[in-house]
């Protein structure tokens, strides 16, 4: 069920249409009119959160090209409000794309405590979902939520740019059914 | 990639010409499959390179690559392996020598800077221990990892592997324990048989023969 | 006068930086921005893949090649099928030559825009990126027609092509090839004369062709220290000896130098591209041993002795006679070579993967002593280093 209140970050957003018309006609008219608008606060933050994931880009091996090619002209995470940060400080989303090492192991949970919260953290590709073909190997992490805790992992050896937008698009369905003030 | 007739025979008479310069350090030249290997004893690889290197004939100016290959069952159990390429007479040469953990070979890195890296990693991988390495660290694996993971005895899922542990805020190592094991599977089923006469006493050793008789 | 004594301090650089294309860590010497010594720390993404190979049978050990060098794929494979088809001693149909040279060089020119777009972001031309990537999701679009994946394709496999190229394909590479040209001029037009690129590249990293020789430097790399050496040339694998391509050699042996061949290099590649289509031949994609190549499904389902085959080689795998082999191609990068020893069992018993990436990155320090800190990334871009290949 769509949450019909006139509130920014409805349950689920709005393609345009008249009924996104008829919505933000309604917004206006209530600003016009009272010269404010309600909205519950959670919701609001919600749809800010999900507007602006930005993602630290963890390239680790060949997801990363993948990674890119989502970033890049015909994909263009852009337009979802993703922008790749290089700093853990300015990011809220940490793709893993790509093998966790051994040796790259500290590294990666030292980024992650970096971050600071809310965080969210997506694993990409086999490798970093369980080890994949990787996985009996003695230098390779078998899964990076042995790390950290993961959010959405994105299957494939490597995912497609599209799986890895699809996979975005999951999690910020999955911010806005259980994000909350309260952590 | 198939050469010319002239440029195999060009190879066997570069063999023979190493052969006829280097006898004190060459032990065999041999052609296999169209690609000279040239073994040598271990403390003169210095000197057949830079001859290989130097001389008119040769002028193998690049180092491609060194490796080490492990034969657990020899006495000497690794075999060092340098591959050389001649840009002047486009033709490769492979050098090898034989080593074990206790005999350490003299490093080329004055020779070849390629080297470097190279005798590291064979050094990481096998513990084979270059003399007069500059920098002889470990390269690809972990920090602080131990053991040599290319020798055959080293099992392919290591002996660690890798947690945080959220009690101690740090990445901490414990043995390693699989939920499922690598699945090896026995192809070198006894009941084949040795199809060609000479490699009967090579099949006589086929892991697996001890079913046929005890099972 | 008060003097004061400038120490060098030491610069941690990665493993977790966006110039560093990939997992580099870096230990850097520095004398105010000056660079006294560069030390590469590498193995962030070692993964076994030498170990695993040993434990896997020779088709099963193929898709590794794929995720050595994930910015050119196929030049992997094809060193390997290489190998193992030198061991075997079979012999490709001339069809499934010219596919694996037609592929090659898409391949060559996916890691290529990759490295010089990519490269050119670092130094601070954004442009580029977003024009060639887009060309390269049309590659990577030929790609998956032709084998159903996009980047790790195990295409190639020991005796010819895991498939024939489906209807319409080439037709589609071809109009591609002209549209390409027309990037390229393009890209030129934004890089070749641009200041701030010229003043980042030009005699920034040079390496003199004896340095590049002793330090073991191939490809792209030592062709732009003025040495013109290529395998394609050398020794001619596939149909490479049909193809007639020239083998562009910088002058001036620094950064800029291997950028112009680089984007030489892509010219080149479309030249060959076009010309494996025009001269493509029919017949058969893969050799007609079923020992080595698996035999076809219309034929499986009508014959037993074929569905044996299938059954042997897809859980037994093939066995190759005893023997080693060096055998090298030409990749995007540089010579990529493959030292494989077989014990006469199914699977390898050693393989040595020799990574081009491997001797430019240990050149590193050679190449940024006395440069400035800002250099680091037009250096290491130049090198064309992907980690999945030095790692291994």
């Amino acid at each position: 069920m769509r949450d019909t209140s006139v509130a920014a970050g409805g349950a689920a957003p709005l393609s345009p249409g008249p009924q996104q018309d008829a919505l933000l006609a309604a917004v206006g008219q209530e600003i016009q009119d009272k010269g404010f608008v309600l909205a519950s606060v959670d919701k609001l933050v919600n749809w800010a959160r999900t507007g602006s994931l930005w993602p630290m880009t963890f390239g680790l091996a060949c997801c990363a090209l993948e990674m890119i090619h989502a970033y890049n002209s015909r994909y263009d995470l852009d337009r979802f409000g993703v922008v790749p940060r290089p700093s853990p400080r300015q990011s809220d989303l940490l793709i893993v794309a790509g093998t966790l090492c051994n040796k790259m192991a500290p590294a990666l949970r030292k980024v992650y405590d970096q971050m600071a919260e809310p965080r969210w953290v997506l694993s990409m590709g086999s490798c970093a979902n369980g080890g994949g073909y990787y996985h009996y190997s003695y230098s390779v992490v078998r899964g990076c939520d042995r790390i950290i805790p993961v959010d959405i992992y994105v299957p494939g050896c490597p995912p497609t740019a599209e799986a890895l937008v699809y996979g975005v698009l999951q999690l910020q369905k999955k911010i806005q059914r259980t994000g909350s003030l309260y952590r | 990639m198939l050469l010319t007739a002239e440029q195999i025979e060009a190879l066997e008479d570069l063999g023979h010409h190493i052969a006829s310069a280097l006898p004190e350090a060459v032990q065999a030249t041999t052609m296999a499959r169209d690609e000279l290997v040239v073994r040598v004893n271990r403390h003169d690889i210095v000197r057949v390179l830079i001859f290989l290197r130097d001389d008119p004939n040769c002028m193998f100016r690049q180092l491609v690559d060194v490796c080490g290959v492990d034969y657990p069952d020899r006495d000497e159990r690794f075999e060092v392996v340098y591959n050389l390429l001649s840009l002047k007479h486009n033709q490769r040469v492979r050098v090898k020598l034989s080593a074990s953990e206790a005999t350490p070979v003299p490093s080329v890195v004055e020779v070849f800077p390629a080297a470097n890296w190279f005798e590291r990693e064979t050094w990481d991988m096998y513990g084979v221990f270059f003399s007069g390495h500059p920098d002889l660290r470990r390269l690809l694996t972990d920090y602080g990892f131990e053991g040599h993971p290319l020798r055959k005895d080293f099992p392919l899922t290591g002996h660690v592997e890798m947690r945080y542990d959220d009690q101690q805020s740090r990445v901490v190592y414990e043995p390693v324990r699989l939920t499922q094991d690598f699945r090896s599977f026995d192809f070198l089923s006894p009941w084949e048989g040795a199809l060609d006469p000479d490699a009967a006493a090579a099949a006589a050793a086929l892991p697996g023969d001890e079913k046929a008789t005890t099972g | 006068m008060a003097q004061t004594e400038i120490k060098s301090y030491n610069l941690n650089f990665g493993p977790q930086h966006p110039a560093a294309h990939g997992v580099l860590r870096l230990i850097l010497e520095l004398s105010g921005e000056v660079i006294d010594r560069a030390d590469p720390h590498v193995g962030l993404l070692h993964r076994g893949t030498e170990k695993l190979i040993e434990y896997k049978s020779y088709v099963q050990a193929l898709p590794y090649f794929d995720r050595l060098d994930y910015a050119c794929p196929l030049n992997m494979e094809h060193a390997y099928v290489l190998a193992v088809e030198k061991l075997l001693d079979v012999e490709v149909p001339p069809r499934g030559k010219y596919i694996r040279t037609l592929y090659s060089e898409v391949t060559r020119i996916i890691n290529h825009i990759m490295n010089t777009t990519s490269f050119a972001l670092d130094v601070g031309a954004m442009t580029p990126m977003l024009w060639g990537w887009e060309e390269r999701e049309h590659l990577l679009e030929f790609c998956e027609r032709a084998s159903g994946a996009r980047m790790h394709m195990a295409y190639y496999r020991p005796g010819g092509v895991a498939k024939d190229l489906p209807a319409g394909l080439a037709e589609d590479i071809y109009a591609w090839c002209d549209r390409f040209e027309r990037f390229l001029e393009d890209m030129e037009t934004l890089l070749d004369d641009n200041r701030i690129f010229r003043q980042r590249c030009v005699d920034i990293g040079v390496v003199s062709p004896e340095d590049a020789l002793a330090w073991g430097f191939t490809g792209p790399v030592l062709r732009g220290s003025g040495i013109a050496w290529d395998l394609r040339k050398a020794h001619p694998y596939d149909a490479f000896e049909d193809m007639e391509f020239d083998v562009p050699v910088g002058k001036t042996c620094d950064v800029y130098a291997r950028y112009l061949v680089r984007m030489e290099e892509m010219k080149q590649s479309v030249r060959i591209m076009r010309q494996c289509i025009e001269k493509m031949p029919d017949g058969p994609v893969k050799a007609d041993d079923h020992k080595v190549s698996p035999p076809t499904r219309p034929e499986m389902k009508r014959s037993m002795e074929a569905l044996i085959h299938h059954f042997k080689l897809y859980t037994e795998g093939f066995k190759v006679p005893p023997g080693e082999t060096y055998t090298a191609v030409e990749a995007a990068t540089g010579e990529f070579g493959v030292y494989l020893v077989s014990d006469g069992t199914n699977r390898p018993y050693r393989c040595k993967i020799r990574s081009p990436g491997y001797a430019h990155l240990q050149g590193l320090d050679l190449l940024s002593r006395g440069h400035m800190l800002a250099d680091i990334p037009a250096n290491i871009g130049s090198i064309d280093i992907v980690f999945g290949e030095i790692d291994r």
